[in-house]
């Protein structure tokens, strides 16, 4: 059963930076994106590691014009899971290279300067 | 029908190239066929075809063989050449007199219209390969361009690309396949020589997967969607592991190599094509038709006989080893996988 609940104020969750809530079996990670929050299972689709653990950042596009053929893109909204480097948008779930491979995503909202996860 | 994917024609003996060579490269030495460190115990070839000449050298004895005896219908003949020779201009020069013997003995007086060839390239000399290409190209009887297994640096690095562009360009499959001669070569295993001949024969087949992934690796799949290669010794026996290792891989390394724009197992279908090798597969048929369907492989597998090969398989025989395939998958591997990539019509004519 969904349940909307207290996570911090908005000052305590600045833009890149992520707040664990413990909620469910494995938590859920609530991500600011640039002055957006998201909000993704703490559970890899892949083996189950703690996936909000892993680094946020951003991942390459290929750019042919480039010398190194690569374009950084999206960043501050990848997660790189921490036991085999999986990169998941935290804004869709969407695994990076095979997006049928995603982890859940749940429901973020900002009502007076705090923020609310429903998980 | 049956389409053979896979025979080397022979010179009747080795000076012969020599009448093909221009003046300036006549008086050149140069490796025999037969020089490498591995024979078979028994010989290399088929023990009946020894004689005079080499084996595989008389077209009307191949033909007999191949057409009368065995029921085949076209038969791909991809010569070898020397070897990575160190005058790379000089290797250039072989694989010419290669093609111009090929098309000179071969192609132009076979009125059965059954043999078709291939374009004998040196990779090591991109611009004379392509020139090679562009020379040869338009030949209605040369369907593919032809490269030594043997290489110094992995088919996908950059070096190689516009050899790759010219033949995709031209519609033109690259078949790979261990080569004749001795040349400037890496040991024939990763981890070094081997002792005895099936050391040898077991393992140097193995390096395609290099060839096919750094291809894969490298985008060169993706950026030209008109490429296929022909991995002509076998070898598919071991593509399911190492595909699924190249699919791990790409699921977390992604981010390095983003040109790789599906699972690599994802380019299979269309860009790669083997020959079948009698030494490939399970060894009790009852598991034959499951094994086939791993990775796809009834759609990338070609029957290829490797004659006058030692170990090569009639279509009798192959169609004994392939006892345990369905139907489908047996058209597939005898002829219609072939007749897709080639574009080998059913009636010869």
């Amino acid at each position: 059963m969904l349940q909307r609940r207290f996570v911090c104020t908005l000052d305590e969750l600045p833009p890149g930076g992520m707040k664990l809530v413990d909620v469910g079996k494995f938590g859920v990670g609530v991500y600011n994106v640039r002055g957006a929050l998201y909000a993704i299972v703490n559970y890899c689709s892949h083996q189950g590691a703690p996936l909000c653990q892993g680094m946020i950042g951003g991942t390459n596009e290929s750019d042919p014009d480039e010398p190194d053929r690569l374009r950084r893109v999206r960043d501050g909204q990848i997660v790189r899971c921490p036991w085999h480097n999986w990169e998941f948008d935290v804004t869709t779930g969407q695994n990076v290279a095979d997006p049928q491979r995603r982890v859940r995503t749940y429901q973020v909202d900002v009502a007076g300067g705090e923020v609310y996860l429903t998980a | 029908m049956i389409v053979d994917t896979n025979v080397q024609p022979h010179f009747g003996y080795n000076a012969e190239i020599r009448q093909y060579l221009p003046d300036a490269h006549k008086l050149r030495s140069i490796p025999d066929v037969e020089q490498q460190w591995y024979q078979a115990p028994g010989g290399d070839y088929r023990r009946d075809l020894y004689g005079e000449h080499y084996p595989g050298s008389d077209p009307e004895t191949v033909s007999r063989h191949l057409f009368e005896d065995g029921g085949v219908d076209y038969a791909i003949l991809n010569p070898l050449t020397r070897g990575n020779i160190a005058d790379y201009l000089l290797n250039s020069r072989i694989c010419a007199a290669v093609n111009d013997w090929l098309l000179d003995r071969w192609l132009q007086p076979d009125t059965s219209n059954r043999f078709r060839g291939t374009i004998r390239v040196n990779p090591e000399d991109p611009k004379g390969a392509v020139g090679e290409i562009e020379r040869l190209a338009g030949h209605p009887k040369l369907l593919q361009v032809g490269v030594p297994m043997q290489s110094r640096e992995p088919y996908g690095k950059p070096m190689f690309e516009p050899i790759w562009e010219a033949a995709a360009a031209h519609g033109l499959p690259v078949a790979v396949h261990i080569n004749g001669g001795n040349g400037v070569d890496h040991p024939p295993t990763f981890a070094g020589h081997a002792h005895t001949y099936p050391g040898y024969a077991a393992f140097m087949p193995l390096n395609y997967f290099v060839h096919l992934a750094t291809l894969i690796v490298e985008g060169m799949f993706a950026r030209h969607p008109g490429l296929k290669f022909v991995f002509a010794d076998g070898g598919y026996d071991i593509l399911t592991p190492l595909m699924w290792r190249l699919d791990t891989f790409w699921l977390s390394m992604r981010d390095q190599t983003p040109w790789v724009d599906r699972y690599p197992s994802e380019y299979l279908p269309g860009h790669v094509r083997f020959c079948s090798s009698a030494f490939d597969g399970p060894i009790e048929a009852g598991k034959m038709r499951r094994w086939m369907d791993f990775t796809g492989k009834a759609d990338l597998l070609m029957y290829g006989s490797s004659y006058p090969h030692w170990s090569t398989s009639p279509p009798d025989v192959m169609a004994t080893e392939l006892e345990g395939l369905d139907d489908s998958q047996r058209d597939n591997v005898l002829w219609r996988n072939a007749s897709e990539l080639y574009g080998l019509k059913e009636s010869v004519g």
